[in-house]
């Protein structure tokens, strides 16, 4: 038992009500919030190294054992991506100041995006299926907060989608809690592990868990539910479509990987489902992709791709693929948050978001340009970027248990992925040098769009140091007996 | 009763996704109610109805009605509210600077 | 050896610095000796004695991904290949570029390119070698797109990555695939598998995806097609990527897997035919071309499928004329694209029809060209190396084995003929591009945008080198053969290779062959505007680069249909969409796994109190749906929020009915105010067909949504935990009301977080209000 576990969702609650305090004076809130992003960043950091050392952290909540309480849960798997969302929430709050306008800063924006950490830290570590929604509607009122925030035209009619959908999807999510409830009669996710394996996953319970699989699959973006995400995420400042991009969908993704690997364990039923469902979510999010001339859109539909290769590897369920999905996981978070924000630049430096309208860029921004240049190369899963050992061990996964077809849609989604990027590096910064460009300012701006990119690369060219954990990671989720019986001490 | 009243939340779930899928507005928000209701609903049936008092202790009493959905339920009925709260304000917000209630009016089609 | 691989990477770091100094300095000079300080290094290995080498040094080591970096013969061809006429380029390039250019850039990309290009011929490791492999992709996008303010420098780069990316990632998929069935990364230990793989059912996918790979990369028919385009490179790119090395990475590629696969049919099969017919349209192409550079690179292509078409089949003989006619080419070839730099600067066009008689003006090139030419085109003369390999290739398409296949003995048949069609053409364009420039056979006077002059004397070391290289080697031929072209043909194959390389042996049908070529491509030669107008015909308006042009173009215009066809902005399809889906799969679901179970057996009694509410409730459901007036609608939602408080109520619930109240009155206020100045709700004038999906839609999701609920309950198989909220409430809890005590104790984490959200809703909404002039958005 040890309180560490709740830091990471109480440091920042604290500092987004400590930061709505001084929402008036950007100087303080724009110092408190860099420090706190810090001091949280080393607690996780602190808090991941204790899990490694010792193994997973469980906190009962009010000293009420498990399964009765609420516990949360810091094993391999949480803990890691809650560092992940820390690291790319250091980069995305030192940009801010930048890349926002004073009077959104001033409307509560930091509070909003505290609380919005807090609620994903919350739903990466609670280990209450309940709990999980509370932290979900935590999440997804900040996200209601930030995607407002400005409040145009535009903004406001794909804000009133966003929030529409994804309140839909809440209010089926909590009733499927209680489906789960009366047919287990226990809202804790160990506890529920135990007694729907117990009884082999009979009845209604395989149909419970499809109807599960809709709720986060909507909020993850997978096809065919991901309608709501693409403009969406467009509409507010790049800064939170970095964290939108980066946090919300794989809290979706996230939760679908806990559920299929924990409670619905039993893969026979839903591997064919769930590889039509990645392949599908591969070749339309790719061809959205390349739908558009909107840098940001392009970006946005990117998202969808990337899911699906996070759901090939849950799929095919041996242990190579989900290290996959794991490893394909941080790099997606870090890397799309690089590139939205390399798209929020890119639009401030060009003065439009359509491609058709640019040009040249690279002799005003050379070093932007090559950082968009690398950027793609990355999510494209050119080697020796992060990118390729997540989706090397995702398609030797695969091939292990002989998918094949997938294994060719997933080869050539890279390819197109790599083509959609690179259209923004050809139109937008090849070309004549316009003259009538103003140049602006980019200090401040690259900074935290290359410690991403350096952190990326370092997944990737230092593999050997990541994969080890990776590896533990996805041992781990194939044996659910390991969360049940550290949640459970039976 | 506990199947009537299952019957009684897929009915509200119904006409909260019918109402969802019509093009005013306020309909839509009338939909958004209608299925928090059907949730809510379903949540305090899958504890079982009427199996005891109300769940406050008392001396001699010992079958209680499961008190576990009561408390679910009140917390997303706050959450609800909290959400139906800025959904209608984010409802008034969007007619007023785009001048219709019509959603079909709300496509949007810059980024084509 | 690893540092020969990263000394090019090392030294690009310091380019960007040293280009600083490009007014006093070129910096192609400081550049040059990074190829020419591996070359030497790498020239004491060449000897009769040599043992393959290797060295291994981690990277990855759990993922069996490391730098272990195998020197046998083949990839000694190669380094030289890469290092020596590296040097030359770079030399070549500092008189070919100007000091104005953006000179940092070009020799990063090159080095970058040079590092990636020695990384694939030096590693064992799949996953290293695609790593080198995508990085020569990278750079040769870079360096083609080296002048991207031009519209065809651009077009070409992405058509060059496009393609090449595509196949590195097929030949991905073939490597990863192989790595699993041999379970291991080695490409040695692969080969020391090769009868287990050749076993394997995925045999035939595992060739596809490689030989995609090589395919592609090497310009292979029908993939060819990047290659002309990516001639707006600057000049020693083209000599240097896209002729000598990187081009020649495919053919690398499958000579390193052929122990493998040598002995599956397909395998010749395949490479064969590509082979074959590669060289051949490649050839005809060229003649039809008018810009020098571009009959050099469908000659490159056609040279391309000759090599290929001796890998695939296989001999002894064929073996050691492929790895020949790799070091042949490099250096006629290089030595040609130099010239046609160097035609191009002096004389300021590139197109074959402008020029002509330029023997007199540009003597010393012109000889270069003249043995240059000649070696292409196979000319049975003892000084040109090119005639020794076109002859070993002769000879070795009549020594085909035959095989089981009834396609193989088809092509042992036919695969002499199209080889001196291919090699008469081979000629045609030799001959048409050497006296097109040189010749005195030109109609009209020219008139060129430059007076032409001899090229400074810098410019012409590097071709003139090769030049000597190409007599070397067709003098004493025998001198490279044991010492160095007998190991790398060794790798490929043990047994292959030759005793002596002899220009005379006899009346054979090779010499044959070679004779009719000389006599038959003279003739087409000399009549070549004659018969011109063929190429009408055949390809007539057809060209690959249409089909390429056409599907990019369409994958662009069918993405954006197909999503804008159902990306519509219109929250009713996407809401449709969603919750159709979601319950078709569910129902499917629930009707594969017997999911719906009812069991009536434990059941509370039905009140009538209890049936008028619910009755009440669904009327006023359903009345929403109706009701054309905003407040009674609004109003109407209430009664349905109180009947469910009435039912908690009844179903022994007080607080949740307190709450309810409260919260459903505020509700109903708070609906009346946002709503109350919105737009009348107006009769809805909908569509038969809008209706009826609507319908589905909803009673669908009802409907799934009650017999979940009903299955749910029916399956209740555990005791429920609250058991033990109801024991501890008073005892550990300290409180009598249970609702409370779990609300604020045991799952005191939900209402902190509940009053977060509620917290949150309250600054949503008054920034909502707020901020609303300030548009001033960054």
């Amino acid at each position: 038992m040890s309180n560490l576990a709740v830091l990471p969702i109480i440091i920042p609650l604290l500092a987004g009500i400590l930061l709505a305090f001084f929402h008036n004076n950007l100087r303080i809130s724009r110092f408190l919030s860099k420090l706190f992003i810090l001091i949280n960043l080393i607690v996780v950091v602190y808090v991941t190294y204790i899990v490694f050392q010792e193994g997973s952290l469980i906190l009962e909540t009010g000293s009420w054992v498990a399964p009765y309480g609420i516990v949360f849960v810091a094993d391999y798997f949480s803990i890691i991506l809650v560092l992940t969302t820390n690291l790319l929430s250091v980069a995305c709050l030192f940009i801010a100041p930048k890349l926002v306008s004073d009077t959104k800063e001033k409307f509560y924006y930091y509070t909003f995006i505290f609380l919005l950490i807090s609620g994903v830290s919350g739903a990466f570590l609670t280990g209450d299926l309940f709990n999980l929604f509370v932290f979900f509607e935590v999440l997804l009122m900040a996200s209601y907060g930030l995607i407002v925030l400005g409040g145009d035209k535009v903004q406001l009619r794909e804000s009133l989608k966003y929030v529409l959908i994804n309140l839909f999807s809440s209010v089926i999510f909590v009733t499927t809690v209680a489906f789960l409830y009366a047919v287990v009669g226990t809202v804790n996710m160990a506890h529920i592990a135990e007694r729907v394996q117990e009884v082999e996953q009979q009845g209604v319970l395989t149909t419970i868990a499809i109807v599960l699989f809709f709720v986060f699959g909507t909020k993850a973006a997978l096809f065919p539910l991901y309608y709501w995400m693409p403009k969406s995420y467009v509409v507010p400042n790049p800064v939170t479509s970095a964290l939108f991009g980066a946090l919300l969908t794989k809290v979706g993704i996230y939760s679908i990987i806990r559920i299929f690997t924990l409670i619905f364990v039993e893969v026979e039923f839903t591997r064919n489902f769930f590889i039509v469902v990645a392949a599908l979510s591969m070749i339309f999010g790719v061809i959205g992709a390349l739908s558009t001339n909107d840098v940001k859109l392009l970006i946005a539909y990117n998202v969808i791709p990337s899911i699906g290769f996070i759901l090939l590897g849950l799929a095919v369920f041996n242990e190579t693929a989900l290290a996959g999905s794991v490893y394909y996981l941080v790099h997606d978070m870090i890397i799309k948050t690089a590139l939205f924000l390399l798209a929020g630049v890119i639009t401030y430096a060009a003065g439009t978001s359509d491609l058709r309208k640019m040009g040249g860029l690279i002799h005003h921004y050379p070093v932007l340009g090559w950082i968009l240049f690398i950027s793609a190369f990355v999510l494209a899963g050119i080697p020796p970027f992060s990118g390729f050992i997540g989706k090397l061990l995702l398609l030797k996964g695969s091939f292990e248990g002989e998918q094949i077809v997938i294994v060719i849609i997933a080869l050539l989604t890279s390819l197109l992925i790599l083509y959609s990027v690179m259209k923004i590096f050809i139109h937008g910064f090849w070309g004549e040098k316009n003259e009538q460009l103003e140049r602006k300012s980019t200090s401040g701006l690259l900074g935290p769009i290359s410690f991403l990119l350096i952190f990326s690369i370092f997944i990737g060219v230092g593999a050997e140091f990541v994969y080890p954990y990776i590896d533990t990671i996805a041992t781990y989720l194939l044996d659910p007996e390991l969360y049940i019986h550290s949640v459970l001490k039976e | 009763m506990e199947f009537i009243i299952c019957i009684l939340a897929g009915i509200l779930f119904a006409t909260g996704v019918y109402n969802i899928l019509q093009k005013q507005l306020l309909r839509i928000a009338i939909g958004t109610g209608l299925i928090s209701h059907a949730a809510h609903l379903f949540i305090l049936t899958m504890g079982k109805l009427k199996r005891g008092q109300p769940p406050i202790i008392l001396e001699g009493i010992t079958e209680y009605t499961d008190p576990l959905p009561h408390a679910l339920i009140l917390t997303s009925i706050v959450i609800s509210f909290g959400v139906t709260s800025v959904v209608l304000v984010l409802a008034y917000r969007t007619v007023n600077e785009n001048n219709t209630d019509n959603m079909e009016q709300l496509r949007g089609n810059e980024y084509e | 050896m690893i540092f020969a691989v990263l000394a090019p990477l090392l030294v690009a770091f310091f380019v960007p610095l040293v280009s600083r100094f490009k007014s006093s300095f070129h910096t192609g000079i400081f550049v040059f000796f990074v190829p020419f300080a591996i070359f030497v290094y790498f020239l004491q290995f060449i000897g009769p004695n040599f043992t393959p080498l290797k060295q291994t040094y981690n990277w990855i080591p759990s993922l069996h991904i490391n730098f272990d970096l195998y020197l046998d013969g083949l990839s000694l061809l190669f380094v030289l290949l890469i290092s020596g006429i590296g040097s030359l380029v770079v030399l070549y390039s500092i008189y070919y570029l100007d000091r104005s250019e953006r000179l940092g850039q070009f020799y990063v990309y090159l080095l970058m390119f040079m590092a990636a290009m020695l990384g694939i011929v030096l590693s064992d490791n799949v996953f290293v070698l695609y790593t080198f492999w995508e990085l020569t992709s990278i750079s040769s996008f870079l360096l083609i797109g080296y002048w991207h303010f031009k519209e065809r420098s651009r077009y070409g780069a992405l058509k060059s990555m496009l393609i090449t990316v595509f196949g590195g990632l097929s030949m991905l998929g073939g490597f990863i695939l192989l790595s699993v069935v041999a379970d291991t990364t080695s490409i040695q230990a692969m080969i020391a598998k090769s009868d287990y793989i050749l076993s394997n059912d995925y045999l035939p996918l595992i060739l596809a995806f490689i030989l995609l790979g090589a395919f592609t990369k090497s310009a292979q028919f029908p993939f060819h097609i990047w290659l002309p385009d990516a001639m707006e490179a600057p000049t020693p790119v083209s000599a240097y990527l896209h002729s000598a090395t990187m081009v020649k990475a495919g053919l690398y590629l499958i000579a390193r897997f052929s122990p493998i696969f040598s002995s599956y049919e397909w395998f010749f099969i395949i490479v064969s035919i590509f082979g074959i017919i590669t060289l051949c349209w490649g050839s005809y192409m060229a003649v039809r071309q008018t810009d020098l550079k571009a009959i050099l690179a469908f000659s490159t292509i056609s040279q391309l499928g000759m090599i290929m078409a001796m890998l695939g089949f296989g001999t002894n003989i064929a073996i050691f004329a492929a790895v020949f006619h790799i070091l042949n080419h490099a250096t006629f070839k290089g030595s040609l694209f130099m010239i046609a730099g160097i035609i191009d600067l002096q004389t300021g066009t590139r197109d074959i029809r402008k020029l002509g008689k330029l023997f007199t003006l540009l003597p010393i090139t012109g000889t270069l060209a003249l043995f240059g030419t000649f070696s292409m085109a196979g000319v049975p003369i003892p000084f040109l190396n090119g005639f020794y390999s076109k002859e070993l290739f002769f000879e070795s398409t009549l020594a085909l084995q035959n095989g089981t296949l009834s396609i193989t003995s088809f092509l042992t048949t036919v695969i002499p003929y199209l080889a001196v069609i291919g090699s008469i053409f081979t000629f045609v364009y030799s001959m048409y591009l050497f006296f097109g420039l040189f010749g005195r056979n030109k109609n009209n006077e020219v008139s060129l945008p430059k007076q032409p002059k001899e090229a400074p004397i810098g410019m012409l070391i590097s071709p003139s080198i090769l030049v000597i290289g190409v007599i070397i080697i067709g003098l004493m031929p025998n001198l490279f053969n044991q010492n160095f072209l007998a190991h790398a043909a060794a790798s490929i194959n043990p047994t292959a290779g030759i005793d002596a390389i002899s220009f005379w042996h006899g009346l054979t049908p090779a010499f044959l062959m070679s004779l009719i070529v000389v006599v038959i491509g003279t003739i087409l030669a000399l009549t070549r505007t004659k018969w011109n107008t063929v190429y009408d015909l055949l390809p007539g308006r057809f060209s690959f680069n249409t089909i390429y042009d056409q599907s990019v173009k369409s994958i662009d215009t069918f993405s954006s249909k197909m999503t804008n066809f159902y990306m519509n902005g219109s929250l009713r399809t996407y809401m449709i969409l969603i919750i159709t889906t979601t319950f078709i799969v569910s129902f499917v679901y629930m009707y594969y796994t017997d999911g719906f179970t009812i069991d009536f057996s434990d059941l509370a009694k039905i009140t009538t109190l209890e049936i008028v509410v619910v009755v009440a409730i669904v009327v006023a459901a359903i009345g929403t749906i109706f009701s054309n007036h905003n407040v009674a609608a609004i109003l109407i939602l209430g009664i349905t929020g109180y009947g469910v408080a009435i039912l908690f109520v009844l179903y022994r619930a007080p607080d949740l009915a307190l709450t309810q109240l409260v919260i459903e009155t505020i509700t109903v206020t708070l609906f009346l105010l946002c709503f109350y100045h919105f737009p009348k709700l107006t009769k809805r004038n909908e569509s038969k067909k809008t209706v009826a999906t609507n319908l589905f839609v909803s009673i669908g999701f009802g409907v799934l949504m009650t017999m979940i609920g009903i299955s749910a309950l029916s399956s209740s198989w555990f005791d429920k935990i609250s058991e033990y909220f109801i024991e501890t409430s008073l005892p550990i809890g300290g409180g009598k009301n249970i609702v409370n005590v779990i609300l604020v104790d045991m799952r005191g984490i939900d209402t902190l977080f509940e009053i977060a959200v509620l917290g949150l809703a309250g600054l949503a909404v008054f920034s909502l209000i707020k901020l609303r002039k300030n548009k001033g958005a960054k």
